[in-house]
């Protein structure tokens, strides 16, 4: 199954907004060739855009981390949006720790332009 | 409110969605919190899971069975398989330090996750039946 994305750019930053409301081992694959389509194009400022989601296990928060590290060192890619539930789960696995977290995706392209 | 059912899927990561939204569906009649229920929903589909990659190696055409036992105080779900033992040890960790991106883990969250949600995780293998039982006091 192909997972649903919009995918659109805000100058250096590309948001990466889920049109699936469940973030599982179904996508979790499709989530991380389509992370690495983007940064093999040079796209290194990632958005993801979670605001749609309302169910992640830990295959979606594998594949949100293991995206983090495609994009190295010379970029980020931060969360946007995240609900309560899902937020708990970051909480939860500590990964709230690794991602820098925002209420929208305006504030996250924000920091991320401004970077 | 008491009450028992049995869901059973195939093996197929495909299908888990269901017994997820079927758990979190069930959750909401009992009293604990929309977070609680939502983490019990992953805590069972992280077992159903483990179950099909593990116990039946990604191998579609094999039984998942979730046994769903609701009483006034708590609810207990039995993921059963007739596929490989897990291996049992001690209760699982997750260390990493946040701070080093390159060595946060992207796999293995599955169990640990279970033990700090549920109240009791309990596995149990007789006779080719594997059975891990989650259980939620409330």
């Amino acid at each position: 199954m192909l997972m649903r994305l919009e995918i659109k750019k805000s100058g250096r930053v590309t948001v990466v907004k889920s049109l699936e409301n469940r973030m599982d081992a179904k996508v979790a694959v499709d989530f991380k060739t389509e992370i690495g389509r983007i940064v093999g194009k040079g796209d290194r400022w990632i958005v993801f855009d979670v605001s749609e989601i309302t169910f992640v296990d830990s295959s979606g928060l594998g594949a949100i981390v293991s995206s983090l590290k495609m994009v190295g060192k010379e970029g980020d890619l931060v969360i946007a949006g995240a609900g309560e539930t899902v937020l708990s789960l970051f909480k939860l696995t500590r990964m709230d720790r690794v991602f820098q977290m925002f209420a929208t995706e305006k504030e996250a392209v924000d920091a991320l332009a401004g970077s | 409110m008491n009450g028992k059912i049995k869901l059973i899927i195939d093996s197929d990561l495909s299908d888990v969605f269901l017994i997820g939204l079927s758990v979190n569906r069930i959750c909401l009649e009992i009293p604990v919190s929309e977070i609680d229920a939502y983490q019990i929903e992953v805590c069972v589909v992280e077992a159903v899971n483990n179950t099909i990659k593990h116990a039946y190696g990604s191998e579609k055409g094999h039984e998942v069975e979730v046994l769903i036992d609701m009483d006034v105080e708590s609810i207990t779900f039995h993921i059963c398989d007739t596929g490989k033992k897990m291996e049992t040890g001690k209760k699982p960790t997750l260390e990493f330090d946040p701070e080093d991106r390159e060595n946060c883990p992207e796999g293995g969250m599955g169990l640990f996750i279970m033990h700090q949600v549920m109240d009791e995780v309990k596995y149990s293998s007789s006779q080719g039946r594997n059975v891990l039982a989650l259980t939620k006091h409330f």
